[in-house]
């Protein structure tokens, strides 16, 4: 609790806290903007309404939270390597794999404000523009967190990587790269593809379908637990080895 | 004799390159330990074994009878240190920078005015720090190694950057702190000059090597020995630093 409460305060006037929050509330208000201009269009797909709003206006979201997750993790590490603060870190008694882990605690509660945020706004569609009686809450709770559950390896493996380099462009790129991958294999089938964690990122958005997918939870829990654990070990060895 | 910090035949290499070749050094409670060396002589990569930063390839050492890594936390609950440039974060005041230390140290909030204080940051504390200038970020790293005074100091040429006022200041400093509150201070510089002017002791390294170990009388007496002008250690650290490098020389031709 003492280094959670130690981070939050490094964190002072870096804006790594509030930028998944915009980013949620960015994603809200995109939800509504799209269901406003286009609900006939969206309603006339022939799909299930509840899946229509689930999966039409996953795309976008799931965009905004991936730059959200790869801009808070570069600022997360740049704001430790600027000052070359991570090494006075080193020369204190405090566990860095446990500063390590507080920050993809801060990370992920803040990506789940995100998400939060942005199911507020499908539940607040969904029940005012949705077709009576097709609006299922329980639908949109398990798709809210099949969305955040695959968003995680992401945002473990970004952070282990910004944890890697001093200069934030690195990491930036390598996120990017990754987005690419995951567009250009998200849709191909091929089960090996699903270790890139922006193929599992992207996974709900090319389902046609909301319902939670329990392998590819498993998957997403197991990279996220693996480039967690990998980047807590890393961090125990000083850098400057 | 009561050594606080005593190394044993401590090496580190990297790859083909010894940095620091069979060290040991002696360092008693209570005293400045002076520890001299051209640039890359070594000094601050025993610094860094000494903080547990990098591993030593061979020997070991003690720091107040612990051991690395064993009792890593409770060694670095002892000292404070400095090492090769101030860090800090950017996005932070001095104050603010100050007190997260404070807060991994467990100490009281005083504590950070009081480290402000010591190095002369008072009324600077509440800008933020990557607006310092190198020698207030230099004090500001200090402030850092002082912070909860510790009982040993590990500072690695800790007035890189200042004016010659702030290197008056800061020598001063230095100079009173074992007085002040009973503390150990191993500090590192390549300028005989101003470390004969605070240590009690000095260790002379060079390539790696530790060449002299032992008081500024034991320098003294060994200048005379050695035909070198005892009032002017600076010449005898200097003529035992080439020695050693055409020594070497010698070797490498062989």
């Amino acid at each position: 609790m003492k280094t959670l409460a130690i981070e939050l305060r490094k964190e002072k006037r870096t804006g790594i806290v509030a930028v998944l929050p915009i980013v949620g509330v960015a994603g809200a208000a995109y939800a509504f903007a799209n269901f406003m201009v286009r609900i006939d269009s969206l309603l006339s797909l022939p799909m299930a309404p509840m899946d229509v709003l689930l999966t039409q206006l996953y795309g976008v979201i799931m965009m905004l939270n991936l730059f959200g997750i790869l801009v808070a993790a570069c600022m997360m590490y740049h704001m430790e390597f600027s000052g070359t603060a991570i090494k006075k870190m080193y020369l204190l008694p405090v566990s860095i794999p446990k500063m390590y882990l507080c920050k993809f605690l801060i990370l992920t509660v803040t990506l789940l404000t995100a998400v939060v945020l942005q199911n507020l706004a499908l539940v607040k569609i969904g029940m005012t523009d949705l077709p009576r009686g097709t609006f299922s809450m329980s639908s949109l709770v398990a798709f809210a967190g099949y969305s955040f559950v695959t968003s995680m390896p992401v945002l473990s493996f970004m952070l282990l990587v910004s944890s890697r380099f001093d200069s934030m462009w690195i990491p930036l790129g390598v996120g990017v790269a990754g987005f690419l991958t995951g567009m250009a294999l998200g849709t191909s089938g091929i089960a090996l593809f699903l270790a890139d964690p922006f193929v599992i990122l992207l996974m709900p958005a090319v389902s046609m379908s909301a319902r939670p997918d329990a392998v590819i939870v498993l998957i997403a829990v197991l990279e996220t637990l693996l480039f967690l654990g990998v980047g807590m070990r890393m961090s125990q060895k000083v850098r400057d080895e | 004799m009561d050594y606080i910090i005593t190394t044993e035949q401590l090496t580190k290499k990297y790859k083909n390159f010894t940095a620091v070749n069979r060290v040991s050094l002696h360092i008693r409670k209570g005293s400045i330990y002076g520890f001299l060396g051209p640039n890359g002589a070594g000094k601050s990569t025993t610094m860094k074994m000494l903080l547990g930063l990098t591993v030593p390839t061979q020997g070991s050492f003690t720091v107040d009878g612990k051991q690395f890594p064993k009792d890593r936390i409770a060694i670095l609950k002892e000292i404070g240190s400095f090492i090769e440039a101030p860090s800090f974060y950017a996005n932070l005041t001095g104050r603010e920078n100050l007190d997260i230390i404070r807060r991994i140290l467990d100490l009281e909030k005083d504590d950070v005015e009081d480290a402000l204080e010591l190095v002369g940051l008072t009324e600077f504390g509440d800008r933020l720090a990557k607006k310092y200038s190198l020698g207030m970020k230099q004090r500001l790293g200090l402030a850092g190694a002082l912070l909860g005074r510790p009982p040993i100091l590990i500072l690695d040429e800790p007035t890189n950057g200042l004016d010659p006022a702030g290197i008056h200041e800061i020598r001063n400093l230095v100079k009173s702190l074992p007085e002040l509150y009973d503390c150990t201070v191993l500090i590192s510089s390549h300028m005989l000059s101003e470390i004969e002017l605070i240590a009690d002791d000095v260790g002379i390294l060079n390539h790696g090597r530790l060449l002299f170990e032992g008081s500024l009388d034991d320098l003294r007496q060994y200048a005379l020995r050695s035909g070198f002008a005892a009032d002017h250690l600076e010449d005898v650290f200097l003529s035992m630093v080439e020695k050693d490098n055409s020594e070497r020389k010698q070797r490498a031709k062989l």
